[in-house]
């Protein structure tokens, strides 16, 4: 009896720490800077989602928390909200307007009053956003069934999302990329139900935008030699 | 102490139990989307052209209904939008003045070109299931440019979609992707109508009609240039 009892819990820990270890987020970044420009006092930022893809774009969630994080904490830049840089420039970045190299960006800016009214929202850098959350694979299953004597599921459910986003960033004074972070985190969520569902929620969009602001701040306070990419030649 | 319990019965007659069924089916099988957005002026040079434009009812008050088989009935109105988007985005390209009708060789207008717009077509989606969590919009209009006599310059089609992630309400979410087809719809009037050729022909045509008549009031004196034809009467006259 005791036997058969220390057997049961022994399986339900192993059960519980299979689960747990399941249900986890593997990230990886991949930072590049090409120049030597840092943010300085009195620039801006702003947070732009690519938007010229008609299958996906940068969830307006992403943008809005990236935004939000990069100005938010002791280490925080000055970040301009992504709407209203769109509607002072207004039609320059609609989705189907945005420049999508700095050589149109250079072409843009020698457009009548663009580059002074550009000037008077501070921003010297752009933050393009492009990528998204999707869910790459589910399985498993979990039945329920209820009775004159109780209900309850049993089963065992699962799915992976994968976060993969860019960040490259444009700096409006030298008309040049400053470089892009690509950044990938995939996250997989297991669902066990033993009587009751028990939820162990992996969330690797929000772990992105967490990993992705640290990366972007210090892309825009470091230096040349941050995150170089490998030296050719 | 006694405690009474007396047992309530709600008196609920058929009639109003039919009536409020109904009223919850019509609730819920039905969706109405007033399209409401401020739209940013353009950031574009004015044309020193003056314009009338006609705005009529089949654009301000337009509705578009749709009844989606085995979903819901949906009510989309645009007119207001259409309104406050069109007047911002010509007001800014042109001095625009608003007239009632279209030009006629009978009645001539007095500004160098009249504009109608027109919305064509309305067409749009918001998925019920599936993985595709987006409510898309797309619509074109028609642009109709005349000379004061009434001919036609250009009837240029100009469309725009916009599509906007469900997040809360899919009435919210339709909202938004219909305003971002109408500013897809601003950007590339704003952007593209100029450079049509038909209306570049116009624009050089009506500038070069203002600049005639400018000159015609200016003759060149060797040193400086012009000067007003009213100070050098006499001088001309050969």
């Amino acid at each position: 009896m005791t036997n058969t009892r220390t057997l049961q819990r022994v399986s339900f820990s192993l059960i519980c720490i299979a689960c747990l270890s399941a249900c986890g987020v593997t990230a990886r970044m991949e930072p590049y800077k090409q120049t030597n420009v840092v943010i300085n006092e009195g620039d801006q930022v702003v947070v732009l989602a690519r938007k010229h893809h008609a299958t996906h774009e940068a969830e307006e969630g992403f943008v809005e928390c990236i935004s939000e994080s990069l100005g938010r904490g002791r280490d925080a830049i000055e970040v301009h909200p992504t709407q209203a840089f769109e509607d002072t420039l207004y039609p320059w970045f609609e989705p189907s307007m945005a420049p999508l190299s700095t050589e149109e960006l250079s072409e843009l800016l020698e457009k009548p009053g663009v580059m002074d009214r550009v000037r008077d929202t501070g921003v010297r850098f752009l933050v393009w956003l492009d990528g998204s959350t999707e869910r790459t694979s589910s399985g498993g299953g979990i039945s329920c069934a209820a009775g004159v004597g109780g209900a309850g599921c049993m089963g065992l459910a699962w799915w992976e999302d994968d976060a993969r986003y860019d960040a490259t960033v444009w700096d409006i004074e030298q008309l040049e990329s400053a470089g892009t972070i690509y950044a990938d985190f995939r996250g997989r969520s297991v669902m066990p139900a033993i009587i009751i569902p028990i939820p162990l929620i992996a969330r690797p969009q929000a772990q992105a935008c967490r990993g992705l602001t640290d990366q972007l701040r210090e892309f825009l306070t470091s230096p040349y030699g941050y995150g170089a990419g490998p030296e050719l030649g | 102490m006694m405690l009474r319990i007396r047992s309530y019965r709600p008196k609920i007659s058929a009639r109003s139990t039919v009536a409020v069924l109904g009223l919850f089916c019509l609730g819920g099988c039905a969706s109405q989307v007033e399209v409401d957005a401020e739209f940013p002026r353009p950031l574009i040079e004015q044309l020193p052209l003056t314009v009338g434009i006609v705005l009529d009812e089949t654009l301000t008050e337009y509705e578009h209904h749709e009844d989606i088989p085995e979903q819901i009935t949906w009510t989309i109105r645009l007119g207001a939008a259409n309104r406050v988007m069109l007047e911002q985005l010509l007001g800014t390209l042109f001095m625009t003045v608003p007239v009632d009708a279209i030009p006629t060789a009978d009645s001539q207008s007095e500004h160098d070109g009249v504009i109608k717009p027109e919305l064509e077509r309305f067409e749009f989606e918001v998925p019920v299931r599936g993985r595709d969590n987006f409510a898309e919009v797309w619509m074109q209009y028609r642009l109709k440019l005349y000379e004061p006599d009434g001919d036609l310059i250009v009837d240029w089609p100009v469309s725009g979609y916009g599509k906007s992630e469900i997040m809360r309400d899919r009435e919210g979410s339709l909202n938004e992707a219909a305003v971002v087809a109408l500013r897809e719809v601003g950007a590339a009037i704003a952007t593209q109508f100029p450079s049509q050729p038909e209306v570049e022909y116009w624009l050089r045509e009506r500038q070069n009609q203002v600049q005639v008549a400018d000159s015609s009031f200016l003759i060149p004196t060797e040193d400086t240039g012009l000067v007003n034809e009213d100070s050098t009467t006499g001088t001309n006259d050969d």
